[in-house]
């Protein structure tokens, strides 16, 4: 139990699945020394070709990356941006500034594609899985066809001609080069910046779970644009030199879906969601491409090996190179001693442990700190929650009990804004809620856990602590994903439950009663004043459970209201007072533990025989 | 590139309504091929939760094959249907015994990005195969028209309208009078819970598969004589049926039907009141519309989300 203590700045600023990138430092330095020199040392124009366009291919992974393999969103059209920034270039410098240097419009090709990313993505963004694969695809598809058809400005089918290079034939196409390879550093470096600022972990956690990062108040909307648009704006910028490289551009080859299937097969095979994967698939794919092209004869060919491949990636080795590497890596020098704490028993943390909060007695006001009025909420022809009307009185623990599909997690998914109602109203704090966002209700204080337990699976426990937020800034974006002060404030939580040991495993790996310890310690960091518990005694063994109705009472002596779904009868008459019942979608008595089971109408609906059985057989 | 109108008309009566009338025939007659290729896709989505992208170049090899058949043996192809058909089927069932299979369990992206790279090499191999150059069957009757009134109604059109429609029955009545097409069902509403009542789900799930892909054989045989292909032509046939689907509700196979009907009249508005370079613009049109607008299509039900993924 002392491990923890005090060690908060020890924790490594990591996330997720992270690989860390020092093993692979002297490789990646003597790459980058390599790739320097190699065109001043050389004078082979075959393999300077080459390494551009895998340069290309590797700016376009890194970013598609950033979207795809950090935010899970993945974009199988995501070479129009290519095309966006090929043609912006192309446009200004034949048809706004004529005979300045292509060069010049490079970064207006990156804010281009990004403007646009930010105005699609928003919009593409609110649908997710399949339906967002065919709307990328879609969109790639309607920019080739507009280019084809508004031939006025782009000349349609027959493609624009960029000047000729106007620099001393010495330099080969050495600007091409540097001017993509600086491209590739920035792309990488944003990708790095990303992964370890509050941003990145919060594309992480939608990601692993987008409804329970909107319950924990990662604004989800606005993090999935920027993500889109981080995604798309170096690549709109290297599309501005490739299309000058090429001095010749048309839609086919600049809206080709054939594109966005090497970066997505160029990012798997390196390995998805990391830093240095992208940049390796597309250092791999890419000269292979160039082999097939020349020694087979490129067009069916290319095809059939770059399905085939893709195919063989998605289907073997879907985690990509560098992760299955790790993990070998990790096997070869495992340390046990993380894996038997899985099992290992939960101690009674001292009562003392708890972090903040005000002191200890009751809180109870009288006033409401929830009210519920009139609420109702229909799937197709089933009407889960009908006019159901109640409040949570400030201080209290309130139960909210009922029989099986009577709608209580349905409330609790309208109350934190999961699901939104058809009517009704929910007033939390005098304040009108029910129009509100999920993220909007937890920076008001509401925090919520779910009846199966719903981490961020891939990041350690102390990464779930610290990814919910309690408020939205620009500024936090950038923020330490993991800072001092509050890497502490999780370390004392996880040692208020009794998880300070497990605060570096993955919290997946963790058992279903652990991690129903974690989610509590998780919905603390919000610091809310309701805190809605969905069976917080379902599934695990009666010494957890009694831990758990200690904590719930501590956390309520010292001023949290709660509200909670339990089936548990002895430990929900045991703690809670008033207790709700809900019938059918409505709430048809309220009362303290003793009225509520002498109450006839609650007998009938709900307790019914096997309550008195029980009783008769306990008594 | 095909555009919605298929083989030239004689020229139209010059009246308004006429015209507009003589476009609602022509597209409907095309939305009728369109329900059966859509059927497949939508089949195998509502069963496995697969979008088939390679659909669309399974559909352009059975055109080829029936090309083939039409070009070597002078096969009609709308007759070759019974060739393709079967063909089709053991394609399809080898394709998932090799591949898809192995997906289960995998996120719904890579299902995409596996039947993706199938079509690529699915292209590629026509490519070798056939060249990619346009082809077309042109049997005696693709030139010709029925007429009614003042109405046309080229034959090639019917007759494939009337293929496609039969082979929509013989799906239809398989699926709701027998003992497969019920499992198919229960497939589709719930796998633990078929596989509770004792149905074999790998075998359910593979025959699924390759009925979804022996529509292919039927539908590319029509296409074959419809309109000129080339082996690139399977990125257009898909999103049109990713179009169909998306918009009739994806799983539903009714919702196929009438998303295939409104797409095809969508096409041929277009192509005779706009510009037929903008009836190929339609399907994506369609699909982002009403994706963002009305994820769950016409006739798809929207369903209980459950919290818990």
């Amino acid at each position: 139990m002392t491990v923890a203590q005090g060690s908060a700045r020890r924790f490594p600023a990591r996330l997720g699945g992270a690989v860390a990138a020092k093993p692979f430092a002297p490789f990646i330095g003597a790459a980058l020394v390599f790739l320097l020199l190699y065109p001043i040392a050389t004078d082979n124009l075959y393999y300077q070709n080459m390494i551009i366009l895998s340069t290309l291919l590797a700016i376009m992974g890194s970013s598609w990356n950033i979207i795809s393999g950090f935010t899970g969103y993945v974009s199988l059209g995501h070479s129009v941006f290519l095309g966006i920034g090929a043609y912006t270039t192309a446009l200004f410098s034949l048809r706004v500034f004529d005979g300045a240097s292509p060069f010049w419009f490079v970064p207006i090709s990156g804010v281009v594609a990004g403007i646009c990313a930010a105005v699609v993505g928003s919009v593409l963004m609110r649908t997710r899985g399949h339906s967002f694969v065919i709307l990328t695809i879609a969109f790639l598809f309607v920019m080739q066809i507009v280019t084809l058809n508004w031939s006025a400005l782009t000349n349609g089918n027959h493609g624009l001609t960029l000047p000729l290079p106007m620099w001393d034939i010495a330099y080969q196409d050495w600007p091409f080069y540097y001017a993509l390879l600086g491209i590739l550093v920035l792309t990488v470096a944003l990708a790095w910046w990303i992964r370890r600022t509050k941003f990145g972990m919060g594309l992480i956690a939608i990601r692993e779970d987008e409804s329970k990062a909107a319950s924990v108040g990662v604004n989800t909307p606005i993090y999935k644009m920027l993500s889109f648009t981080a995604s798309a704006v170096f690549i709109g910028a290297a599309g501005g030199v490739y299309a000058y490289y090429l001095t010749f551009i048309d839609p086919r080859g600049m809206f080709d879906i054939v594109v966005s299937v090497q970066i997505v097969l160029a990012v798997l095979l390196g390995g998805r969601g990391t830093i240095w994967g992208p940049v390796l698939g597309a250092f791999i794919l890419e000269p292979l491409n160039e082999i097939t092209n020349n020694e087979i004869g490129g067009g069916n060919w290319r095809l059939v090996i770059f399905g085939g491949l893709l195919a063989l990636v998605v289907l073997l080795l879907p985690r990509g190179i560098i992760p299955s590497v790790a993990q070998l890596w990790a096997r070869l020098r495992r340390r046990t001693d993380a894996a038997a704490l899985v099992g290992a028993r939960l101690e009674r943390p001292p009562a003392a442990a708890l972090p903040g909060g005000g002191a200890a007695g009751s809180h109870r006001t009288g006033r409401p700190l929830l009210e519920v009025r009139g609420l109702a909420k229909q799937f197709g022809g089933l009407r889960a929650v009908s006019a159901c009307s109640f409040e949570v009185e400030q201080g209290s623990i309130t139960a909210l009990i009922g029989p099986n599909g009577s709608g209580k997690t349905t409330i609790f998914n309208l109350i934190d804004g999961t699901m939104s109602s058809d009517s009704g109203e929910v007033v939390y704090a005098d304040e009108r809620f029910d129009r509100l966002r999920p993220w909007e209700r937890a920076h008001r204080g509401i925090g919520r856990t779910f009846q199966i337990t719903r981490l961020f699976r891939e990041m350690t426990v102390l990464e779930n602590l610290v990814a919910p937020l309690r408020s939205f800034s620009w500024r936090q974006l950038g923020a330490d994903a993991v800072s001092g002060p509050e890497a502490e404030r999780a370390a004392e939580l996880l040692e208020f439950v009794g998880m300070g040991r497990f605060a570096e495993m993955r919290a997946g790996s963790l058992s279903y009663g652990q991690q129903k310890l974690v989610e509590l310690a998780q919905v603390l960091m919000l610091d809310p004043e309701l805190i809605m518990l969905d069976e917080p005694a379902g599934g695990i063994n009666p010494t957890l459970i009694e831990h758990m109705a200690s904590m719930i009472r501590e956390l309520n002596a010292r001023g949290k209201t709660f509200l909670i779904v339990e089936h548990n009868m002895p430990f929900v008459l045991g703690l809670c007072d008033p207790i709700l019942v809900l019938a059918q979608g409505a709430c048809i008595a309220t009362g303290t533990p003793e009225e509520v089971q002498a109450d006839p109408r609650v007998l009938d609906a709900y307790l019914g025989e096997d309550y008195r059985a029980e009783e008769v057989a306990a008594g | 590139m095909a555009t919605g109108g298929g083989p030239s008309l004689p020229p139209v009566p010059p009246t308004a309504v006429t015209q507009l009338i003589q476009t609602i025939i022509l597209g409907l007659l095309i939305g009728g091929v369109y329900a059966l290729l859509a059927s497949g896709l939508t089949l195998i989505f509502g069963v496995m939760d697969v979008i088939n992208v390679a659909q669309g170049a399974l559909l352009i090899l059975a055109a080829f094959f029936a090309w083939t058949l039409w070009n070597e043996a002078g096969i009609d192809p709308l007759i070759g249907v019974v060739i393709t058909t079967p063909a089709m089927f053991l394609l399809g069932f080898a394709m998932y015994k090799l591949t898809v299979q192995w997906l289960s369990g995998a996120p719904a992206s890579m299902s995409v990005l596996l039947t993706f790279a199938l079509a690529l090499v699915i292209e590629g191999s026509m490519g070798l195969a056939w060249s990619t150059t346009y082809h077309a069957a042109t049997p005696g009757y693709v030139d010709e028209s029925y007429r009614l009134g003042q109405f046309y109604f080229p034959k090639a059109q019917v007759y494939g309208c009337g293929v496609a429609v039969g082979v929509l029955v013989l799906l239809y009545v398989m699926l709701n009078h027998t003992w497969l097409g019920r499992s198919i069902r229960a497939l589709s509403e719930n796998v633990q819970s078929a596989r509770l009542v004792g149905v074999n789900v790998r075998r359910v799930a593979a025959l699924t598969f390759a009925i979804g892909v022996a529509t292919t054989g039927a539908g590319g045989s029509i296409i074959s004589v419809l309109y000129p292909f080339l082996p690139g032509s399977h990125y257009q046939w898909i999103s049109r049926l990713l179009g169909i689907i998306v918009l009739g509700g994806m799983g539903s196979l009714p919702g196929a039907v009438v998303g295939a009907l409104g797409l095809g009249v969508a096409e041929t508005m277009t192509a005779t009141y706009i510009s037929p370079r903008w009836a190929t613009a339609v399907p994506y049109i369609v699909i982002m519309v009403v994706l963002l607008a009305r994820p769950q299509g016409i006739m798809g039900a929207k369903l209980r989300e459950d919290v818990v993924v």
